[in-house]
């Protein structure tokens, strides 16, 4: 049975590149290609879905192996990534769950996105999407997952975009992406660490191996991957990309935000449960963090006056309710309230769009009782405790600042230090330019400087060349009476004469013989 | 082998020299872009069999060798051979050639025989440079690289002050080009004195021998610091980079895209730089590894500020070299692995990337965000195929990007942690640049009426950049198609950087008789 776990991720896959391609090539256009697109992107996840559960359904009847390898994918000297995939546990229980809620929010969304313009694209990236989240909770290493983990990013950037002809959408879609970027680098600093420290990347052997680390390698390797997770599932401080991600159409935040893409943080947590018991530091950063988190989102979900934001906030605290049972060791407990919350919000999120449509226009609220006699905390729930101001000053603007000072010590210093040739509007091109553009200059200013430079070494150059003419214009030159032009011009009759003597036929023959026989 | 005698990399160089040369004797203008296209394809074609008869397996040495005397009282020879390191190149450079007489066929309306007659030209030099393994045949083709990028530069520029900027580029590369024959010669004298010959008689210009003959530790210090100032205003790094964004805002859109697909630099440095003076190498690594780090972070940083997609390239292509720099600089078999394919993959995505801001300069007559904005809607298929080179370029995975910068992180890492953690900065960095200009130029509403009635990608353009999108997407999936390649010659090359060459000098060739 362990090997259908290749075709669980394969198959939205294929449906994407089938979509993709259709869409590229202008075959599959318009309303009238809306069934064909829905039909591949439902069978392709249908079937999926049926894989998984049958995977379930083995693993559940203890025939499946535990983990399936396909081969290598990549290798340079020592270091080798393998493609495998894990068949047993909590991941593939994950899988069925997910790849049903991936299933249900596919079908929902046929009908929701009918006679949209995007709605091809909207297919595509869903397929595309599910095909990640399925590669990354079923695969067997930390690299593999983190192909499904980027290119779940890479969709929801794309589903953020939805809507691209919005200057909000396409500033909040790269804000997200850049701030997830900065948690990915802490993916790559786990894989790197794992690879350093404990020669492999495998998740099983990372968890059977965890024993032998030490405590500070366990740490290094569980906070890096910890700073993955805390921007994956919108912890603090990377909490506000989670309701700038509410530009895209309801499925699509139903599917990333509410149901899958969300909980992939805890997720990676849950497997590297054995790494985080030896680091008893990165267990008091997820117990800091998941309650600051599920305080932030309880206190500023508060004030929210729309049904999705209110949403994206309840979901930021449970996941930090999560990190919290993650960090307080109670694992399975923290697994069961992943699922059951996956639930739970897909349901809140796909009966949104008809509560808004029943509700009409959001009715003013009164003030949350907690907040009424502390202004200070309803101020700052509603500014949403500046978080993203903060990270805006901190991170954000000096950056733009340095990359501005930069760039001008780049276009003003650098450049005229190392030389750019003078604009051929500047350069002499006749001897008669030259001596117009003498003349018309004042006498004392006047220059014979034929070049022009810049640069160090242009201007090196420049300045020797100088030097060689002041000692030609002072000593050589100047140096010569009237007398020299007189000497001059006795000499030059001589050498006339000379040469009046040599021209004629006799010596002209003669030099001649004498040169062919020097020569032989 | 039957293949051994048969003088393909001859015919490479050669080919498309000659191939050049016949542009002109054809008497019809137009027919000379189909010769010059046709050439092209038959040198892709022919560089494939080379990569077809190449032996991985053996990648440490060098095969497809010739070696035919060239000046004989100096022991200068045409020697030519690809190994490893090399072999991919080749495929890259005619396939950039090929690309770039495809992008000239309309753009370019004056003097088209002697353009396409240097742009083939060029691809004949450039496979020389590659190829050539007797450091003096490899400076001369170094040098030869200059005139026709000169001209392509200065007369078909789209630039105002492209003449300016065809005179820098010049300018920077023969200042490039004095360390390198300097460090050159020292080396050839120090074979003569190390095998205790005469002067003239036992200079040696050999690669082969000079990386066996040993060089004393301060020589080797001066050896290494030429070949790097000389390698460095071609690769180009931080501070002789200026001449890219003059070049990319000034040249032709296609022959920028050469600039920057070619890393002939960073080739130099991996050939010349580092083996001929190893021990000089391994210590001063440190000093390589900073120099790419600020590269790299200086670039992006001011990649961030810029307003002009041409000139973001650029940026963009400076930051990529540090990064690969870092790689080299790491000195472990990830970091060699991953600093190849990248460079491979800079042949694919920065040039297909500036094709791509060609295609734009030509329907539009600017790449300024100011006159952009909103293109999505209007030029679907060219914001996909922009998109995705994009995300390659920010290493995601399932594109060549990440397998390349995955490696190159890890070499990093593992030489040293700060050196790892610049890089990382930096591929955060390469998203927020090339995602902020994503945004502003090809997101957001339509502000210009004159991109109204922008004309989508033709079929020509399509087929162009399907074929590096496609090369990106596989090798992306199944990396090891190009790191089986250079596995067994970067193993070498590091066993050869870490155990010094043997120190008797009676080992070594000699070739006057005492």
């Amino acid at each position: 049975m362990d090997n259908l776990v290749i075709l669980i991720p394969a198959l939205p896959f294929i449906a994407a590149l089938l979509i993709g391609a259709g869409t590229l090539t202008g075959l599959l256009r318009g309303e009238a290609s809306e069934n064909t697109t829905s039909l591949i992107a439902t069978w392709a996840i249908s079937m999926s879905c049926l894989l998984t559960l049958t995977l379930l359904g083995a693993d559940l009847l203890n025939k499946n192996a535990g983990q399936f390898s396909v081969g290598t994918w990549l290798s340079s000297d020592t270091f080798t990534i393998d493609i495998n995939f894990i068949t047993h546990g909590f991941s593939v229980r994950l899988a069925a769950l997910f790849s049903l809620l991936l299933m249900i929010i596919q079908r929902f969304s046929i009908n929701y996105m009918h006679r949209e313009v995007g709605f091809h694209r909207f297919f595509f990236i869903l397929s595309l999407f599910s095909s990640a989240m399925l590669l990354l909770v079923l695969s067997g290493n930390a690299i593999e997952t983190f192909f499904g983990w980027e290119i779940a990013g890479l969709c929801s950037y794309l589903l953020i975009l939805y809507n691209y002809q919005r200057p909000v959408a396409a500033l909040n879609a790269t804000r997200v992406f850049i701030t997830n970027r900065v948690g990915d680098t802490g993916f790559i600093l786990g894989i790197s660490f794992s690879y350093a420290w404990a020669n492999n990347a495998n998740w099983l052997n990372l968890q059977s191996v965890a024993d032998q680390l030490s405590t500070g390698e366990a740490t290094g390797i569980a906070l890096c991957f910890a700073l993955a997770a805390f921007s994956k599932s919108a912890q603090i401080p990377f909490t506000p990309w989670l309701s700038k991600a509410m530009e895209g159409p309801t499925p699509s935040s139903a599917v990333f935000y509410g149901a899958v893409m969300i909980h992939a943080g805890v997720y990676l947590i849950c497997l590297l449960e054995p790494i985080f018991e030896k680091a008893p530091l990165a267990l008091a950063a997820l117990i800091v963090i998941g309650t600051l988190t599920a305080l932030y989102g309880y206190l500023t979900g508060l004030t929210q006056t729309d049904v999705k934001s209110s949403l994206v906030f309840a979901t930021s605290a449970q996941l930090g309710l999560m990190f919290l049972e993650c960090g307080l060791g109670f694992w399975q407990f923290a697994q069961w309230h992943l699922c059951a919350h996956a639930i739970v919000r897909t349901y809140l999120f796909l009966s949104a769009p008809s509560l808004m449509h029943q509700v009409k226009d959001n009715p003013i609220q009164p003030a949350p009782a907690v907040l009424i006699k502390q202004h200070w905390l309803y101020t700052a729930s509603l500014q949403r405790f500046w978080l993203d101001q903060i990270t805006d000053w901190m991170l954000v603007r000096p950056l733009r600042r340095l990359a501005h000072d930069l760039s001008y010590f780049d276009d003003k210093v650098v450049d005229h230090l190392m030389g750019i040739p003078a604009p051929a509007i500047n350069t002499i091109s006749s001897l008669a330019e030259l001596e117009e553009r003498l003349l018309t200059q004042p006498v004392e200013q006047s220059n014979h400087q034929f070049g022009q430079s810049n640069g160090v070494v242009g201007q090196l150059i420049s300045a020797f060349a100088n030097l060689m003419h002041w000692i030609e214009d002072r000593f050589v030159l100047r140096g010569i009476g009237k007398d020299a032009i007189n000497l001059g011009r006795k000499l030059g009759q001589q050498a006339n004469k000379f040469e009046l003597y040599v021209l004629r036929p006799r010596y002209l023959v003669l030099f001649i013989l004498i040169t062919l026989l020097l020569a032989f | 082998m039957s293949h051994a005698d048969f003088p393909l990399l001859s015919l490479l160089i050669f080919f498309p020299i000659l191939g050049a040369l016949s542009l002109y004797l054809t008497p019809k203008p137009h027919l000379a872009k189909k010769i010059a296209l046709a050439i092209a394809s038959l040198e892709l074609l022919l560089t494939g069999l080379a990569f077809g008869l190449f032996n991985n397996l053996d990648g440490a040495h060098f095969q497809l060798t010739e070696q035919y005397a060239w000046i004989p009282s100096l022991h200068i020879n045409y020697y030519v051979g690809i190994d490893g390191i090399s072999v991919l190149f080749l495929p890259a450079t005619a396939f950039l050639t090929l690309s770039a007489i495809m992008t000239s066929w309309n753009a370019i309306q004056s003097l088209q025989r002697f353009h396409f007659a240097l742009i083939l030209l060029l691809e004949g030099i450039s496979i020389g440079v590659l190829s050539a393994l007797d450091t003096l045949l490899f400076f001369v083709f170094w040098e030869l690289t200059l005139p026709p990028l000169f001209f392509l530069i200065g007369v078909w520029g789209i630039g105002p002050k492209r003449r300016s900027a065809a005179m820098k580029y010049t300018l920077f590369m023969l200042f490039g080009g004095v360390p390198l024959l300097f460090a050159i010669l020292l080396l050839a004298m120090n074979h003569a004195t190390t095998v205790q010959g005469l002067l003239p008689k036992d200079l040696c210009f050999n690669l082969l021998i000079l990386l066996e003959t040993p060089v004393s530790d301060h020589l080797q210090l001066i050896v290494f610091s030429l070949f790097l100032l000389g390698f460095a205003a071609k690769a180009p790094l931080v501070p002789f980079h200026t001449w890219l964004p003059t070049a990319s805002m000034e040249g032709p859109a296609q022959i920028t895209a050469l600039l920057m697909g070619l890393k002939l630099g960073l080739y130099g440095i991996l050939r010349f730089a580092l083996p001929l003076a190893p021990s000089a190498a391994v210590e001063y690594s440190w000093a390589l590894g900073i120099l790419g780090g600020i590269t790299l972070i200086y670039a992006a940083l001011i990649a961030l500020q810029q307003t002009n997609l041409r000139r973001l390239l650029a940026y963009a292509s400076i930051s990529h070299v540090g990064l690969v720099l870092i790689g080299i600089a790491s000195l472990t078999a990830q970091g060699i692995q991953g600093a190849l394919f990248q460079l491979f993959n800079f042949s694919l995505i920065s040039s297909s990337l500036m094709l791509i801001a060609g295609f734009i300069q030509q329907r539009l007559g600017s790449t300024e965000v100011l006159h952009l904005g909103g293109l999505a809607k209007v030029v679907p298929r060219l914001t996909s195929f922009y998109f995705l080179f994009v995300i390659a370029s920010i290493g995601l995975p399932g594109t060549s990007g990440f397998p390349a910068e995955l490696l190159l992180i890890i070499g990093a890492l593992t030489a040293h942690n700060s050196l790892g953690f610049t890089a990382l900065a930096g591929s955060v960095l390469s998203a927020a640049y090339l995602l902020s200009f994503t945004r502003k130029a090809f997101l957001g509403p339509i502000l210009q009426k004159s991109l109204h009635t922008l004309h989508d990608l033709r079929p020509r353009e399509v087929a162009l950049l399907c074929l590096p999108a496609l090369f990106v997407l596989i090798l992306g999936c199944a990396p090891n198609l190009l790191l089986n390649v250079s596995q067994v010659a970067s193993e070498a090359w590091l066993t050869h950087l870490m155990e010094p060459p043997a120190s008797d000098p009676n080992e070594i060739v000699q070739f006057s008789q005492p």
